[in-house]
């Protein structure tokens, strides 16, 4: 068993403060054949979106600590073998990406822990299951390719995320969800309410009205003025996602 | 209905208020405000149409209530100022606007053909559509609690057009106190109009929708209209005459009407034409003998009744308008919905066809 490597490039920022954002390479990156560096995947415009905001941060404050700060990662032997791949493609494309962890299917978890890894992001379900219920804090990689990217980057709260109806309330790993909310609480009480580079939005699919309300409560205590809010009451979900257009949704990954 | 005599039940008060008639009642024994969750969500989740069989109207939170005050807020002190005021008065409700007896009379034909047909899913679907930021949400809810609505769903758009979201919910209908949203809902297709507060409110009735529509550039196109206005009245007569056998193009409202009767028709099949909680009124100011006929032609082609047609020949609506009491009333021009609203008939504006640009040029 290969122990993960971590590598990290030259854009290393202040770990104090950062919101640390671990993306799995195989989302972000496509090999194409015959080419020597791998193609745009399905999460480029999510790392484009967390660029923009921390130029939008900077230029509000120069010395502007509190940043995203992403890594990419590997989650399987193949990738992890590709290394020197992965890593020359990210300065092919000029990803703004501080650290490579270049785990396998058994350690990448340990490796999110390690380089304490705020928020975990992938397309696969199994890989967010296996992180969440060992407390790191995971979303769903949204890939509307349909449309032309937004240029704002879109975050949603599922309701099914923050309210659970056996113990009221139930995020992976609580202590880690309350510091990762507050601070990106905290970003986006950096911009005003219009014209904002990020925007938060909370969608319930089942239940009434008040479990929608619940949930702009929820997010409200943990510091998070959600901008839109939409409740189904049971409506299909897949036409109102596809107007909403998310880049990552957090929800409840088992079943 | 199934229950625990051992336990002592408490429902929210929306659910002791309303005419719905669930099948099934839970039996759980569970403790205190966990049981009244779970009981409204099992009812929610049992009464909620799919948006495609619904008749999907979509309200705007200016509409459904007063707002002015906070109207005032935004444009005076900004928007951040605007948004921890209603944070403020969270738990304030708002008063009923334009749109509030509409929508209570819509839920009252929910409640009649829940009974006569309780597992269709062609029921009116309230939808709130709102371009307020999710801040004003619990406001919202708060005050839908209030007023004992049953308004289940919303979009909170936070600033982005609410059209995307107006056709992934199939509306057939939406009300907004923006004239600019209206006009892009209608260009996309989709039936609306604007609403505005009258001054003083004429009483409704709280049992039977009565729905008024005018004719030109509402339900039927603005071809006629377009040659009164550059031709003249005689013109216009002339021009009637002579097409009286062919048939209008459609308007914008005509698919709402469509879908009025559409339900009108589950109330005959059961037997109950003369306690139908729909009424539906044509206002026009065609005449009956000439011009009108046209209209009416028109009408029973597209197989649509219409249950009162009054055509005034060019006399004021505002009188005949009073007598119906619509919740109601769509037309085109500013100048009869101005005059509806002083005499209390709460009007609403379809910004379509020829009247706009007409209207302008008199500015």
């Amino acid at each position: 068993m290969t122990a993960s490597i971590c590598a990290a490039s030259d854009t290393r920022k202040n770990a104090e403060h950062t919101v640390v954002v671990a993306i799995t390479s195989h989302s972000v990156f496509e090999s194409r054949d015959g080419d020597d560096v791998f193609g745009a995947g399905l999460a480029f415009p999510l790392l484009q979106a967390l660029q923009r905001v921390n130029e939008q941060l900077l230029e509000g404050n120069p010395d502007e600590s509190l940043l995203f700060d992403v890594v990419l990662v590997t989650t399987d032997r193949k990738q992890q073998q590709q290394r020197s791949l992965i890593m020359s493609s990210t300065t092919h494309h000029g990803l703004d990406v501080s650290r490579f962890c270049f785990s396998c299917e058994e350690d990448f978890v340990e490796s999110l822990q390690t380089n304490a890894v705020d928020l975990f992001l992938s397309t696969d379900r199994k890989e967010l299951l296996q992180a969440s219920e060992q407390g790191v804090v995971s979303a769903l990689l949204e890939t509307h390719s349909a449309s032309p990217p937004l240029e704002q980057l879109r975050i949603l709260f599922c309701g099914d995320f923050l309210i659970q109806p056996d113990a009221g309330l139930k995020l992976a790993g609580a202590q880690s969800a309350k510091g990762f909310l507050s601070r990106l609480g905290e970003v986006r009480r950096r911009f005003s309410v219009q014209d904002s580079p990020l925007s938060i939005t909370v969608l319930t699919s089942r239940g009434g009205r008040e479990s929608c309300g619940s949930a702009i409560c929820v997010l409200r205590s943990f510091g998070i003025n959600a901008d839109e809010a939409y409740c189904l009451a049971g409506a299909p979900r897949a036409p109102i996602l596809n107007v909403l257009q998310p880049h990552f949704i957090f929800m409840s990954f088992d079943g | 209905m199934l229950v625990d005599i051992g336990q002592q039940l408490a429902f929210p008060a929306e659910i002791t208020t309303t005419t719905l008639r669930p099948d099934l009642v839970l039996c759980i024994s569970w403790i205190g405000n966990k049981i009244h969750t779970s009981y409204f969500l099992l009812l929610v989740f049992l009464l909620q149409p799919k948006p495609e069989n619904a008749v999907t109207v979509a309200v705007s939170s200016r509409v459904l209530f007063r707002t002015d005050r906070e109207q005032k807020v935004y444009e005076q002190k900004g928007i951040e100022e605007y948004l921890s005021y209603q944070i403020q008065h969270e738990n304030k409700p708002f008063a009923p606007g334009p749109a509030f007896s509409f929508v209570k009379a819509l839920e009252a034909v929910n409640g009649r053909l829940r009974a006569l047909y309780p597992q269709s899913e062609e029921l009116f679907d309230l939808v709130l559509v709102t371009y307020n930021h999710a801040h004003v949400g619990v406001r919202l809810i708060n005050t839908i609690n209030h007023h004992n609505l049953f308004i289940e769903r919303f979009c909170m758009t936070g600033g982005s057009s609410p059209i995307g979201y107006l056709k992934a919910w199939h509306t057939n209908l939406y009300l907004s106190a923006d004239a600019d949203k209206v006009r892009e809902a209608l260009a996309e297709g989709i039936a609306a109009a604007t609403m505005f507060m009258p001054e003083k409110l004429t009483e409704v009735s709280e049992t039977q929708l009565r729905v008024a529509f005018d004719g030109d550039a509402v339900l039927f196109s603005d071809e006629s209209e377009r040659i009164f206005k550059t031709h003249g009245l005689d013109k216009f007569f002339e021009h009637e005459k002579e097409n009286e056998d062919t048939l209008l193009d459609h308007g914008p409202l005509k698919g709402f009407l469509e879908a009025l009767g559409k339900l009108q028709k589950k109330f005959y099949a059961k037997g109950q034409r003369l306690d139908c909680p729909i009424r539906t009124f044509l206002v026009t100011a065609r005449s009956a003998a000439s011009s009108g006929i046209r209209a009416l032609k028109t009408l029973r082609a597209w197989g649509l009744e219409i249950d009162e047609a009054l055509f005034l020949a060019g006399a004021p609506k505002g009188p005949m308008l009073e007598k119906i009491r619509p919740h109601i009333y769509f037309d085109d021009q500013m100048f009869h919905i101005e005059g509806a609203a002083q005499m209390g008939t709460i009007a609403a504006h379809v910004p379509y066809g020829i009247a706009q640009t007409h209207q302008n040029k008199q500015k």
